[in-house]
């Protein structure tokens, strides 16, 4: 199939500093200034996507993910590098941008439509689709101004999605709706791609980047440090911010390069992660329906009061099979002073059936304002044993057959058997 | 993106901005003649009773509206269309679109303007019960193009510079208010020394306005200072649209 998407070497640098052009540069047939200091917001970026691929880009603000989804929709030119687009595109860069606020829903689905390269008989053709998707039915010739933020997002969202695009950009905008828009949209995007539809997709939200995407593309200070499966690029991400989060540990100032938002403050270290079976001997390797424990050793950098402790347990794909933390367990952890280390135990049943399967450990602050560390692969482990079961969970199912007496009445019985 | 659905999105935001422009405002599309009406009244005054102006016969009020109208559209569209980028920021910086919809939509939008101020030329054309020569008003359709040639040759240069540079805005208004006095707008051509002439009809202006008093006024052709005006025009169009092109893929890293 040919490539809709081809990015060879993708770049785009910012000019750092508040000076205007001059004239001479705007001028200027050769715009090379040697004195000038740059920014490089995307730095030899290459990929190439075919119809009906989903990439999802993940990375921590000021990466360069946006930048992409910029150069992609033309709304900004790459400094070097080739990119080709085909056919239609679509770009949920900022919801309902276009929108203006004195102007009813009605006119704005027109306004918005035109500006994302629709005819008008075709919105007209679409225009209950578009309506029925957003649920603004009652709102339609109501100014947006008094519309929800959730009702904004919904309308943006309902006309980008109907353009019927070639290539659909997706940045970070579906955090606004509510569950079951965000379902709707999941579904919406999904019924594109089946179309053959290109969907590359932005998000902050791993489990939404798993769950859309097979692809991935790790972005970190403009440059593509992974490009794999989409669940292999949480993975690496996630290593790489701790990575990044370890060396900047003890500065506090900001750092220029659009990382100054710590992902992990690292006041509470991850150490080490183990399984351990019944003789306390590290494994890597269970068996269905057996205990198994957990052992994470966490050093305290410096103090931190009731960190929450949470285990989650992935299948390879990025399904989350288990998730538990030690809020919602409503246990109450221990205040910790700097330089002191503990022990978080888990033990477990593993009613997982044969497969590999990952595990991630994370320490929150006890607001959930931030991470102290987080591990989204802290290790993988396989479980064997369980013969005649396909699937993720034993569900222990016993079998029983019995034959019945004489069909005498017409409806037969079912028994289920639980053990 | 095909030329057609550009041709749409550029008329749909035109009607947009003038929808805009009026909505929750009592008087609504009556301010388009407001404003130049209000003018024309004061200038009245100045030019019929403080200082006589010779305007050979013609009513002072229908003199200068016929000349006001135009410039208003003029000097309006360039502000417009000048502003047109820099007040649409978010929507530059996020969607693509053919970025010459927007000072060329800003350009549509003040001829709604343009088209409800003229119709009070003609009821002053009735109350004056003033002859008109039918032949001459076939030449507004030509001398309407060559103001919209220039408008939008210097639109776009204005449009392009002000994403750079925000003093462009305030040059603009201040050459507008200028030039409206290089114009023959409140005084009539004859008022102009016989030796200024060959440099004041360098003022592709001068010429379209006269024109315009020609063919509604005059009862007579426009003069060939009208070609000349839509020399500069066209050369004016060409250099702004080729400029604007030229730097438009900056657009939405500086704006």
């Amino acid at each position: 199939m040919a490539a809709t998407i081809i990015a060879d070497q993708l770049t785009k640098r910012y000019r750092i500093g508040k000076g205007l052009t001059s004239l001479r540069e705007l001028f200027a047939f050769n715009r090379q200034s040697a004195t000038r200091t740059y920014h490089w917001a995307v730095r030899d970026v290459s990929f190439q996507l075919e119809p009906g691929d989903a990439l999802g880009i993940i990375g921590p603000n000021g990466a360069g993910k946006t930048t992409i989804l910029k150069l992609l929709s033309r709304v900004s030119h790459p400094s070097s590098g080739a990119l080709h687009v085909d056919g239609r595109l679509s770009a949920l860069i900022e919801l309902g941008a276009g929108f203006h606020p004195d102007l009813t829903g009605r006119e704005n689905i027109y306004l918005n439509g035109t500006i994302l390269g629709m005819r008008r008989a075709e919105i007209k053709s679409r225009f209950d689709e578009i309506v029925a998707f957003a649920g603004i039915g009652h709102y339609l010739d109501t100014p947006v101004k008094r519309y929800s933020s959730g009702m904004y997002a919904r309308l943006g969202f309902a006309i980008a999605a109907h353009v019927d695009p070639q290539v659909l950009l997706v940045d970070e905008v579906l955090a606004v709706g509510d569950y079951a828009f965000q379902m709707k949209c999941y579904a919406r995007m999904a019924e594109l791609r089946r179309n053959g539809t290109t969907l590359i997709f932005v998000s902050h939200n791993m489990e939404a980047v798993r769950r859309v995407c097979e692809r991935g593309l790790v972005m970190y200070r403009g440059q593509a440090i992974f490009q794999g499966s989409a669940a292999e690029a949480v993975v690496a991400y996630s290593d790489a911010i701790r990575d990044a989060a370890r060396q900047s540990q003890d500065t506090t100032a900001p750092q220029e390069d659009g990382l100054s938002q710590r992902v992990m403050t690292f006041d509470a270290e991850i150490e080490r992660v183990q399984l351990l079976d019944a003789a306390g001997d590290a494994v890597s390797v269970l068996r269905t329906g057996a205990p198994a424990h957990l052992a994470v050793d966490v050093r305290v950098n410096r103090a931190v009061a009731h960190p929450i402790f949470s285990l989650i347990i992935r299948a390879q794909d990025g399904r989350v099979l288990y998730d538990t933390t030690t809020q919602w367990r409503k246990i109450v952890t221990p205040t910790f002073a700097a330089g002191e280390r503990c022990r978080v135990e888990y033990a477990l049943q593993m009613p997982l059936l044969e497969g590999s399967y990952e595990l991630g450990i994370d320490i929150a602050s006890a607001d959930l304002t931030h991470f102290y560390d987080c591990l989204e692969r802290a290790l993988t482990f396989s479980v064997v044993g369980a013969k005649g079961a396909e699937g993720v969970v034993d569900l222990g199912a016993t079998i029983a057959i019995n034959k019945l007496a004489a069909p005498e009445s017409p409806s037969p019985t079912y028994a289920m058997a639980a053990s | 993106m095909e030329l057609a659905s550009t041709r749409e999105l550029v008329l749909t935001w035109a009607a947009r901005s003038v929808r805009v422009r009026y909505q929750q405002s009592v008087l609504g599309g009556l301010w388009a003649v407001l404003q130049p009406a209000a003018t024309v009244v004061i200038f009245n005054i100045i030019f019929t009773y403080f200082v006589p102006v010779d305007t050979g016969g013609i009513p002072y009020v229908l003199f200068s509206y016929v000349a006001m109208v135009p410039w208003t559209f003029f000097s309006a569209s360039i502000t417009d269309m000048t502003d047109s980028l820099v007040s649409n920021m978010n929507l530059v910086s996020k969607i693509y679109f053919p970025r010459t919809m927007l000072p060329v939509a800003a350009l549509l939008a003040r001829m709604v303007d343009f088209g409800i101020a003229a119709c009070l030329i003609v009821v002053l054309i009735i109350i004056y019960r003033w002859p008109v020569n039918v032949a001459g008003l076939l030449f507004i359709p030509a001398i309407l193009a060559v103001q919209l040639a220039l408008a939008l040759g210097l639109g776009f240069m204005g449009a392009a510079l002000n994403v750079f540079y925000r003093d462009v805005r305030h040059v603009i208004t201040l050459a507008l208010q200028l030039w409206f006095y290089a114009t023959p707008i409140i005084y009539p051509v004859s008022t102009v020394p016989e030796r200024f002439r060959p440099y004041y009809f360098m003022n592709p202006m001068a010429g379209v306005i006269e024109a315009f008093r020609d063919v509604i006024l005059y009862q007579r052709l426009p003069g060939v200072y009208l070609a000349i005006s839509g020399g500069v025009a066209l050369v004016v169009l060409i250099v702004g649209y080729l400029f604007f092109r030229r730097v438009e893929f900056q657009f939405a890293d500086v704006v």
